[in-house]
């Protein structure tokens, strides 16, 4: 299963959610969008806008499905735990 | 990102006492005050404070600016003014770091961020509170709606008719159609639409789930 958290290091929900993947043992990705420079900045921002319609964080995807904030129940569903 | 330091509201050093020493009175004005769960808060406040060392504003720290500076405007906090419906019903701004004055506990309110910006769906009632034919005032949050049922489905307006601003809710209904409970003035429940000029009220989109019945503002 891959899944990947796109992420701002300033935002607390997405500390949330990667705490929380890491406590039921999920591998994941994670793309700190804030932290990146010029093109590969602009690739993960209209990465994230394709995804979610927006630009508010965390977005994760998981196995193609989206899910757009620290949604737990929504976690829970798509990652089985 | 010069644009903004020439208007820094906030000195450097800025602590999270100071922003809650220059949000809170701001919030209260608004009806809202910080979450009673000082450890989210602090959660908060810290990486807004990353944001304003960085940025030179107190944006949101879970959004990423536009560029846009009529835009960006939306996402320093506190954004309430912004978007006081869905906030007051859902007794939490967006992330949950000022909740409603009359919440006790905010500890339930965050958690969950919804996807910031969109609309949010709110239960109002649960379908057996009304008969078919009838008509209800529904409070979400400070806000009146006017609920109808006809023929098993459920029909949302505001609660204000154009006439008097008489509360449309209170109304008698004959098939599709709301006559106000002071003039008689006749509405659509489907389309908010009346025969006067100038005077249809909106309507709000209704899902019912599991027997409760939900208004997306």
């Amino acid at each position: 299963m891959a899944t990947k958290v796109y992420a701002l290091s300033t935002c607390p929900y997405c500390k949330m959610a990667r705490k929380y993947l890491e406590e039921n043992s999920v591998s994941f990705d994670v793309v700190e969008v804030d932290m990146l420079t010029g093109s590969e900045r602009e690739e993960a921002v209209s990465e994230v806008k394709r995804l979610s319609g927006g630009t508010s964080f965390p977005v994760i995807e998981v196995d193609g499905e989206v899910i757009v904030g620290f949604n737990k129940p929504k976690m829970q569903k798509l990652l089985h735990l | 990102m010069s644009d903004a330091t020439s208007k820094r509201r906030f000195s450097p050093g800025t602590t999270i006492d100071d922003l809650k020493a220059y949000m809170g009175p701001f919030a209260a004005r608004l009806g809202y005050k910080f979450n009673t769960d000082e450890d989210f808060v602090a959660m908060v406040l810290e990486g807004e404070i990353e944001v304003l060392d960085r940025d030179g504003d107190v944006y949101c720290p879970c959004r990423m600016r536009t560029g846009d500076p009529k835009e960006d405007l939306k996402i320093v906090c506190p954004c309430i003014p912004f978007y006081t419906d869905q906030f007051s019903a859902m007794s939490k701004c967006w992330c949950g770091l000022f909740i409603r004055t009359d919440v006790e506990d905010g500890s339930t309110l965050h958690g969950v961020i919804e996807a910031p910006d969109g609309p949010v769906d709110v239960r109002v009632a649960a379908t057996g509170d009304l008969a078919d034919g009838q008509g209800r005032v529904v409070a979400v949050g400070k806000r009146k709606l006017a609920l109808f049922r006809v023929d098993g489905e459920f029909f949302c307006l505001e609660n204000v008719c154009k006439h008097l601003w008489a509360p449309l809710g209170e109304g008698y209904l004959d098939g599709h159609f709301v006559m106000c409970p002071w003039h008689g003035w006749r509405y659509d429940v489907r389309t908010g639409t009346t025969d006067h000029p100038d005077a249809d009220v909106r309507t709000f989109a209704v899902t019912v789930l599991g027997g409760e019945v939900f208004v997306r503002i």
